[in-house]
């Protein structure tokens, strides 16, 4: 399946750009994920915190949580990248 | 350290006519919390709760009035600086001779205020009211009082011609157009269908008489004097506040003491002759206090030291050196520690600094993080938020330090090469040196998981064996090293298949048996015993067991998410710097220099929300590490806050 009118050149600056693509796609979609739960819980946590101050760190602490998904996304395309 | 204080448990007993004398004295030395008194089935008949000593109510009113003055005034009691200490004997005359009058003259300015208030909200609607009607040069009485006509009065999108004799004034001039129709009542119908058609919205004459455009000068005057009025009577309160703060502060603080002096009988146990009551104090404390006691009843009083049956009953006061002492806040936001386990304060008060560095490793960002904790001090008054202050300044000299050794400063390099893995990114092709080393670090981050969850096991095994007894203790505790051997054990195997940079590498170990050499069977075997260890516990703890390297690698945030506030710090340089202000430069034109001053917002304004994100991204998943990843092998919480009776007299002194 070589294609005869790319050059080595070619293929490796389309290889870069495969892996651009699949850093950007690893960061967006978990960074989408990420948003999804985070919307759940911060609603939660707003109103928990406004029925009682204190537990604005708790609150925001449970908040952050589901960040872990998104800096997975950034794991990975930080490894696909360097 | 790296146990809560130690508590001894006391009982009193003493005749009722000693009762005062024990309970001043212990709320003077403030060591003792007591154990609430709660009468249940199986307690002795002859027990009953305590009633209040006599002046109770009296204490209580009085704390209201002094609460309501300091209400109305805005002075909050926590935020007020000690300027000096008034005498107990002092405040207690004022309280007779000059309380009355200052809260005679307060209750009469905020009646005199919201009077004002409700005044000048009145006229405010009646101007918005009248508005649309200065537009015609009507009397207000002329647009009511007829049997034969009828009058429109309203808001309309355009002026609309009627067919019917009518007279009309239409203005647009004011919001949303203004007309007003007048017509015989057989009319009424057709009119009314007309204008609505236009989109007539009926406005209200007002209920006044006169032209609109005097009675809205008249309104207009009230509301100016209205709320001049309550300007004058705000800076009469601010007299008030700055002449007596001190006064009402010392007030409230000995009333309080009254108070709760007054009230401690509602938490003891009393018979006819006798009261009862149960507490904990330190252990360092203990001696003096029963000394103390003694001495001022005559020893009429009979104490006993308790044995420590349940360790969830014991109240929890953190030991630790000064500089972890802030740490504590963190500690108190997921819970306090329980009597009996490890209180990790220690460990977080060294870890969190070094996890908020290793992300946020800059000096710029940290110079400014510990300006803003050290500026802030003087502002925030609370304990809490000036704890955490304290804490936010040391995750700020970590940070310039790792920052040194990151060379970093607002994302551009230092004079020197990074002193230990660099972080600089190829953004606008500025990178110097040999580029971010970013699997290094990655390593590096998943090193301290592993250390850290390590420690985190651990110190699981040691808690188990002082939070359960006999049977469960050891099954807890293997169960615990049986974690740690599941993570050592698929380490080895990873380590025995593949090389990986600053991990050793044993890959090149002499094969056993299936294609696995020493190490990955060790690994296996590990592995094995691990997840026996954990299931003889309770077998559904695996489905846990993925969490291992879930929770390993959740420490690679701590290079993921410095990175990308580094890369944020980089893409506003070169936007700011690279692509608005140097072009300009070369030349510079009038136009230039708008856009120069453009570049410089830019630049400030990305750093102002970076250093914002760096602060919240740093703090919070540093934090979150110790929590989720951390906290979760070993740490239990929930214990009870120590909360000694009695009060340290901040505003007054006996």
């Amino acid at each position: 399946m070589v294609d005869v009118g790319m050059t080595l050149e070619m293929v490796e600056a389309s290889q870069m750009g495969m892996k651009a693509l699949g850093a950007g796609l690893a960061v967006g979609l978990t960074g989408i994920g990420s948003g999804l739960a985070e919307m759940t819980i911060g609603s939660a946590a707003v109103g928990a915190t406004a029925e009682n101050r204190d537990m604005f760190g708790l609150a925001l602490l449970l908040t952050v949580i589901p960040e872990t998904i998104v800096i997975f996304g950034l794991v990975v395309a930080l490894l696909l990248l360097f | 350290m790296l146990r809560p204080e130690q508590m001894r448990r006391l009982l009193i007993a003493a005749p009722k006519g000693e009762i005062d004398t024990i309970i001043r004295e212990l709320y003077r030395h403030n060591v003792y919390h007591i154990e609430d008194f709660v009468p249940e089935s199986e307690s002795p008949e002859e027990l009953s709760i305590g009633h209040p000593l006599p002046g109770a109510s009296d204490a209580a009113s009085a704390l209201i009035d002094v609460r309501a003055i300091e209400k109305a005034c805005g002075i909050e009691p926590d935020n007020v600086e000690v300027r000096e200490k008034i005498p107990a004997s002092k405040v207690r005359a004022m309280i007779q001779t000059d309380l009355p009058a200052i809260q005679k003259t307060v209750k009469d300015l905020v009646a005199k205020r919201s009077d004002l208030e409700a005044c000048q909200k009145k006229y405010e609607q009646r101007l918005k009211e009248l508005e649309p009607f200065v537009a015609f040069p009507l009397d207000l009485e002329s647009y009511r009082g007829y049997s034969w006509f009828t009058v429109f009065t309203g808001h309309i999108t355009h002026d609309v011609s009627i067919d019917v004799p009518h007279e009309k004034y239409f203005s647009d001039q004011v919001d949303g157009n203004m007309i007003v129709v007048v017509v015989q009542n057989e009319h009424r119908e057709e009119v009314e269908r007309t204008l609505l058609d236009a989109g007539f919205q009926a406005v209200p004459v007002p209920e006044e008489s006169g032209t609109p455009a005097d009675n809205l000068k008249a309104h207009a005057e009230k509301v100016r004097k209205a709320s001049e009025g309550i300007a004058q009577i705000n800076k009469d309160i601010e007299k008030i506040r700055d002449r007596h703060t001190d006064f009402l502060v010392a007030c409230d603080e000995l009333l309080t003491a009254d108070v709760e002096r007054a009230e401690a009988p509602l938490r003891f146990a009393t018979t006819e002759e006798t009261f009862i009551t149960e507490g904990w104090v330190p252990d360092d404390q203990a001696a003096s206090i029963q000394e103390a006691l003694k001495k001022a009843t005559g020893d009429r009083i009979y104490i006993q030291e308790l044995e420590i049956e349940d360790d969830a009953r014991v109240p929890v006061e953190y030991e630790n050196p000064t500089f972890a002492t802030p740490t504590q806040v963190l500690m108190d936001i997921y819970a306090r520690p329980r009597y009996s386990e490890v209180d990790p304060t220690l460990m977080v008060a060294v870890v969190f600094p070094i996890f908020f560095g290793l992300i946020l490793g800059d000096v710029g960002y940290g110079a400014i993080l510990l300006a803003l904790s050290l500026g802030l001090r003087k502002i925030v008054k609370g304990d809490t938020g000036r704890m955490l202050l304290k804490v936010l300044s040391y995750a700020s000299i970590s940070s310039i330090i790792f920052g040194i050794l990151y060379s970093e400063i607002f994302g551009a390099a230092l004079p020197w090469p990074a002193l230990i893995f660099s972080r600089h990114l190829n953004i606008g092709g500025a990178a110097g040196g040999h580029g971010p080393q970013v699997t290094e670090l990655m390593v590096l981050a998943i090193w301290i998981g592993i250390l850290h969850i390590t420690l985190g096991r651990i110190l699981g095994m040691a808690n188990a064996r002082k939070l359960y007894r006999g049977k469960h203790a050891t099954k807890a505790a293997i169960a615990n090293a049986g974690w740690l051997g599941t993570m050592w054990g698929i380490l080895l195997m990873i380590w025995g298949f593949y090389a990986i940079p600053m991990m050793p590498d044993l890959t090149g170990l002499p094969v056993v048996a299936m294609g696995l050499n020493v190490a990955a069977m060790l690994g296996v075997v590990l592995l094995v015993a691990g997840i026996l260890a954990i299931a003889q516990e309770n077998p559904l703890e695996l489905v846990e067991i993925p969490t291992i390297i879930s929770h390993v690698l959740s420490y690679a945030r701590l290079v993921a998410v410095g990175l990308s506030s580094v890369a944020i710090a980089m893409v506003v340089n070169y936007i700011a710097i690279g692509m608005i202000i140097e072009p300009q430069l070369e030349a510079i034109t009038p136009v230039g220099v708008i856009i120069i001053i453009m570049g410089i917002l830019v630049l400030l304004m990305g750093h102002a929300l970076n250093t914002a994100l760096g602060l919240l991204g740093g703090g919070l998943h540093s934090i979150r590490l110790h929590y989720v990843e951390f906290f979760t092998k070993f740490y239990k919480g929930g214990g009870k806050k120590y909360n000694p009776f009695g009060m340290k007299p901040k505003f007054t002194e006996e």
